[in-house]
């Protein structure tokens, strides 16, 4: 029979670390909202942009710019994978990490030269495992990526693909569906492809005819629109990268704990058993030696 | 945007890409466009227009609100004025001497090459406007 103190000590332990991942989860969950908050924020200046672009693509303008085409040859790419600086998120930087280095391989295999860069410290970590050498590395996304942090990354893009740097971005991220669906991503951000993908949806809805006036050009605004709609696009990959962690550790979290209740109730239910045999044998042998009296 | 078609009242939404920032009737928008002021009453017709570094002001009665905006777009549709900006600032909240540190830096900068006289040229715009911008809010 297992020794009752050993299963009260473990049952304590135990019981510690329910409080612990139970905290968590709280924190992940009261960080998630506010992620979720700042990323639907976030929509209202997208749904504008798209109304936008829309209108410009109605005005008759032909929508050309160089971010928008593809390159004729691609010598050089770069690859972003967004992960998170901390663990405790069941699959989450694991998938990112696996759908990065499948889609470097490709890129390898593709294309003469490429590079890597990788947000958080897990994804370092396991980039570094799989012996890929990064450009760069950044940690100091957390649950709150801020607009100014990720445009300066953005424009350092658009400049190296303006002067042929890079001929081409993907981004691997955790995109954002629902609050029970994330799922690995992986998307090739520059070229840009087009712009009227996204205004499909909305081109019904919007079939005022309205004739707008456009100051100073519709050249010139495209100009400024293509490369914005390209920072809000990745600024929404981290901003979908950010809440999804949160999820997958609210997730992980609420499993751990109760799992943690499962395995107190077992041990509770060992050490009862074991606490009532201890009793038992020494009744018996108190049985016995009056027994042996007699 | 359909029902707003039908009321009288000018509408003024301000959104950076992290939120909205400003969302207000007004009586009258003065906005900064990339080559001068633009002024935008009721009955406005539609237009798009590409947004400079400046002062963003919304009058409603006897009150004026002042923004500072950092480029971006305006869109004038329906009584709607639509202003999509990366950086939208209170102008009584501008951190003016980050501002004029900004400024003298920037001049004192030797730049060569047109991309970094570009760059050049824009933090002082930049921060030229918002000085600008904090000076008249007082």
């Amino acid at each position: 029979m297992a020794n009752p103190k050993e299963l009260d000590k473990r049952r304590k332990s135990i019981r510690n670390m329910r409080r612990i991942t139970r905290t968590m989860e709280l924190i992940a969950t009261a960080r998630f909202k506010k992620a979720m908050d700042r990323a639907s924020a976030a929509t209202a200046y997208t749904d504008r942009i798209t109304q936008l672009v829309s209108d410009l693509t109605k005005s008759g303008l032909e929508v050309s710019h160089p971010l928008l085409e593809p390159r004729e040859e691609t010598k050089s790419a770069k690859l972003l994978v967004l992960t998170g600086n901390r663990g405790f998120c069941a699959g989450y930087n694991g998938n990112m990490i696996r759908a990065g280095l499948k889609r470097w391989g490709e890129l390898t295999d593709e294309i003469p030269r490429c590079s890597a860069e990788v947000s958080g410290k897990k994804g370092i970590s396991g980039f570094a495992f799989g012996n890929v050498e990064l450009d760069e590395e950044f940690t100091q996304f957390e649950d709150k990526p801020s607009y100014d942090e990720v445009e300066v990354i953005a424009n350092r893009y658009l400049d190296a693909y303006a002067t042929g740097e890079i001929d081409r971005l993907d981004v691997v991220y955790t995109r954002f569906e629902s609050i029970s669906r994330q799922t690995a991503t992986v998307e090739t951000l520059l070229p840009l492809g087009s712009l009227v993908e996204a205004t499909d949806e909305s081109a019904d809805e919007s079939s005022s005819d309205t004739i707008y006036e456009f100051v100073p050009s519709p050249e010139s605004i495209l100009e400024e629109v293509v490369p914005t709609s390209f920072k809000v696009k990745l600024f929404k990959c981290f901003l979908d990268a950010a809440v999804s962690e949160q999820i997958a550790r609210m997730v992980a979290m609420k499993g751990a704990t109760e799992n943690a209740g499962e395995l107190i109730k077992d041990l509770s239910m060992k050490y009862n058993r074991a606490r009532q045999g201890r009793i038992t044998s020494e009744l018996m042998d108190l049985i016995g030696g009056v027994e042996a009296l007699k | 945007m359909s029902e707003t078609t039908s009321t009288d009242v000018l509408r003024c939404v301000v959104v950076t890409p992290e939120e909205t920032v400003l969302e207000t009737e007004a009586d009258f928008v003065a906005l900064p466009l990339f080559d001068g002021e633009l002024g935008v009453a009721k009955h406005h017709s539609p237009m798009i227009g590409r947004l400079g570094y400046g002062e963003l002001r919304i009058r409603q009665g006897a009150e004026t609100t002042r923004h500072y905006v950092e480029g971006g777009f305006v869109q004038v549709t329906d009584n709607v004025v639509s202003v999509l900006t990366n950086r939208a600032i209170k102008a009584d909240s501008i951190d003016t001497t980050a501002a004029q540190q900004q400024l003298d830096s920037a001049l004192g900068q030797t730049a060569a090459g047109d991309e970094q006289l570009a760059i050049r040229d824009r933090t002082v715009a930049q921060s030229r406007a918002q000085l600008r911008a904090a000076r008249q809010s007082k």
